[in-house]
């Protein structure tokens, strides 16, 4: 199998680069709302906490001391000879910041690099399904060394950026993702985390848990191969990309262990993640094309999406 | 080529073989891949136990085989042009009077003789002759001796131990009862194999049907006893009344005069009484007058045949080629009832029966010719004890442990000169923080 095939050192994987612009096409219309009432500001797609005097009227509000005269509905209170504030819900933008894992474990197939190109796949669509929506789209990308910083913004270009970014990160090493959600928490109200979530420790759930705690809104979408799920049943000396020390030898007890493990280990990052307020998803490889997969993961499932 | 200690060439070929299997049995390292995932694999040592269809390094398995088998083969002993046979044979060949014919002795002894084997002719003693005499093999008249026979054939056992690997026994005989003696099991036993037994015609008389006669003068007192001894097994013969006038028979002659001299007695000087007499178990119990004697000179070479109670001979017997003539100085009276007694009656019966010496040449007991036989293999050459120096059996288990220490030393000698380096390490390092 040309995917277990080992990565020689200083080797750069082939492989096609994703058809973004199909991609794009397809995602094409579709809304990200906010999972809750986002914070003022910039007028926009979300709704906001603010309440104030935009055409979408919400209720009336007898008038208190200190509030602007030119507010009281001047008509209801020649009808009631009371004073009433006319309320109505803001719509805010929702600056969006997709967090990219570009570490070695992400280059996996090794032949097809299919963990690498289907979160590329989904940062570029759910970037464009927030840039749809007018909101600021940020991108930081966790590569060996530093980190690629996008500032969120609202042109046009902020898309094509994103893939020249992408298309400039081969993932390799071992970066750590904390100062990458950090980086994006500072700058945007949406962080959307595409990682496999290997070897990243608590910090990054605690920085996650934060966030949300001080009202952000955090995804999470763990990209997993099937073959870290069903891995070949030949006797392999399998080694960590990111660990090079670790090499064991995967057979037919030792596959029954891992399979296990691996399980355990996936249930319990799902309920950690999601025990601390953020949406976590997961997305496997092979199993659903890009578009459905950003569609799954901007459909409502929050306070907003019943608002 | 052959071997002096082959056990250590075979127990080579096996360790040999088992180093042949241990190279299908395969410890290695598994095809190697990435797996992100790789921690959540139990951690086991990274190599892994499979049965290989071919052997794995070859050139390492030749090696190592050439080396055992060259071990084993040294340690064997190695004799290109052996000076030793597979088989040699102790060849006991009688010549004694119990043969019929010495030409069958030689024909069958012909037969058996190959080179390395010792021919040894036998009577009453044993001797080693040449392969090429035994055509000339002779019968002698004295009695055959097969324990004189196996005792030399113990010796020429020890001669052969350098020959042949392994000695057969063979015993060219009729096997008759006088060469079988009561320590011919215990020699017998001795020889460390069986033995093949080669049957040759016997001088051993057949048993006659003639019944036993008497010439005597008619109211013959004996002749009522010779009347009834007749229904006894094995009595035949010729009583014969007077000393003169005896002729060759092929039956035993007893010479039982009525009052001459018997054949080889001599008159008493004073007769005297005597109380009984006995022979072959049979006893009579009644008053006779002793009037003969015989004298030890006349009755050399004769059997006693019976005794009076006093141990004095009453009756002999001299051999007459494969018949006999017995002399009997019994008297016997007329008066009283002497000889209608059942007692007399035996005594008759056993002076009347087979001669001593046709006795000794009869086959001898088929228990004991089997005893002779023997069973199980031939016999080891390391059964028989060496007639020179003896050669240690350790020497090769020496060498052995020689090599071993070999090996060992070297690996003791690479921990010593790697705690030396530690030291020598350790020692320069504290200097310099010294310094």
């Amino acid at each position: 199998m040309a995917l277990w095939r080992e990565a020689r050192p200083g080797a750069v994987a082939r492989f096609e680069e994703p058809d973004y612009a199909a991609l794009l096409d397809s995602v094409r219309g579709i809304r990200w709302p906010a999972r809750s009432a986002v914070r003022g500001g910039i007028p926009g797609a979300h709704t906001s906490k603010m309440r104030g005097s935009s055409a979408e009227f919400t209720e009336y509000r007898p008038y208190r001391q200190g509030d602007d005269l030119r507010r009281i509905d001047w008509k209801l209170f020649a009808r009631s000879n009371r004073a009433y504030i006319r309320l109505s819900n803001d719509r805010a933008i929702l600056p969006t910041t997709i967090v990219l894992d570009a570490s070695a474990s992400m280059a996996f197939p090794v032949g097809s690099l299919g963990k690498w190109t289907l979160a590329a796949q989904a940062s570029i669509g759910l970037a464009a399904v927030a840039r749809n929506s007018a909101d600021p789209v940020g991108f930081v990308v966790a590569k060996e060394g530093d980190l690629i910083q996008l500032p969120p913004r609202t042109r046009q270009s902020v898309i094509n950026e994103m893939v020249r970014a992408i298309q400039d990160t081969r993932p390799s090493g071992n970066p750590p993702m904390t100062p990458a959600f950090d980086a994006a928490a500072r700058m945007s109200g949406r962080i959307v985390i595409v990682s496999d979530f290997l070897d990243e420790g608590d910090d990054l759930l605690a920085a996650a848990s934060r966030a949300v705690v001080s009202g952000k809104e955090v995804h999470a979408l763990h990209v997993i191969a099937p073959e870290e799920i069903d891995p070949p049943r030949e006797t392999l000396l399998v080694s960590d990309p990111e660990q090079p020390e670790i090499r064991r030898p995967l057979n037919g007890d030792a596959r029954d262990a891992y399979l296990a493990a691996f399980s355990a280990w996936r249930d319990h990052t799902a309920h950690e993640w999601s025990e601390a307020g953020v949406a976590y998803s997961v997305a496997i490889v092979g199993d659903e094309a890009p578009d459905h997969l950003v569609r799954r993961l901007t459909s409502p499932r929050g306070i907003a999406a019943t608002a | 080529m052959t071997f002096l200690a082959p056990g250590f060439f075979f127990a080579s070929l096996a360790v040999a073989a088992g180093i042949v299997a241990l190279h299908f049995i395969v410890t290695r390292q598994p095809r190697a891949g990435i797996l992100p995932t790789a921690r959540f694999v139990p951690d086991m040592p990274a190599t892994a136990t499979s049965k290989a269809t071919r052997p794995s390094d070859l050139l390492l398995m030749l090696l190592r085989v050439l080396l055992v088998l060259a071990a084993g083969a040294g340690l064997a002993k190695p004799i290109f042009k052996p000076s030793r046979g597979a088989e040699a044979r102790v060849i006991l060949a009688d010549i004694s009077r119990s043969v019929l014919d010495s030409g069958g002795v030689a024909d069958s002894v012909r037969a058996l003789y190959r080179n390395h084997d010792v021919l040894i002719a036998f009577d009453s003693s044993a001797r080693v002759v040449s392969g090429d005499s035994a055509q000339h093999l002779r019968r002698t008249n004295v009695r055959g001796n097969i324990s004189a026979a196996l005792i030399a054939a113990l010796r020429a056992g020890s001669d052969l131990r350098e020959r042949a690997d392994s000695v057969e026994l063979v015993i060219v005989s009729p096997f008759a009862g006088d060469e079988i003696d009561a320590a011919t099991d215990s020699i017998r036993s001795l020889w460390p194999g069986r033995a093949r037994l080669v049957f040759v015609s016997s001088t051993a008389p057949s048993p006659s049907s003639v019944p036993l006669e008497i010439r005597a003068a008619s109211g013959d007192p004996l002749g009522v006893a010779v009347a009834q001894a007749r229904g006894n097994a094995n009595v035949r013969g010729l009583i014969v009344r007077s000393a003169t006038g005896v002729e060759a028979s092929s039956e035993p002659v007893i010479e039982w005069p009525i009052s001459d001299r018997p054949r080889g007695a001599v008159a008493k000087p004073v007769r005297d009484t005597i109380g009984g007499v006995t022979a072959n178990g049979a006893l009579v119990v009644a008053p006779f007058e002793r009037r003969w004697s015989y004298p030890a000179d006349s009755i050399r070479g004769a059997d006693v045949i019976a005794r009076w109670i006093d141990g004095e001979a009453a009756a002999v017997e001299f051999a007459n080629g494969e018949t006999c003539n017995r002399s009997v100085a019994i008297p016997v009276t007329a008066a009283g009832d002497l000889v209608i007694r059942k007692d007399f009656v035996q005594l008759v019966a056993a002076l009347a029966g087979d001669c001593v010496g046709a006795l000794a040449l009869r086959p001898a007991d088929e228990g004991q010719v089997a005893k002779l036989a023997g069973n199980g293999g031939l016999a080891p050459r390391e059964a028989f004890p060496p007639r020179g120096d003896v050669t240690s059996t350790i020497a090769p288990w020496l060498i052995g442990l020689a090599i071993a220490l070999a090996i060992a030393e070297l690996f003791v000698r690479r921990r010593r000169s790697a705690e030396a380096v530690s030291i020598v390490s350790r020692r320069s390092g504290s200097e310099k923080r010294a310094a």
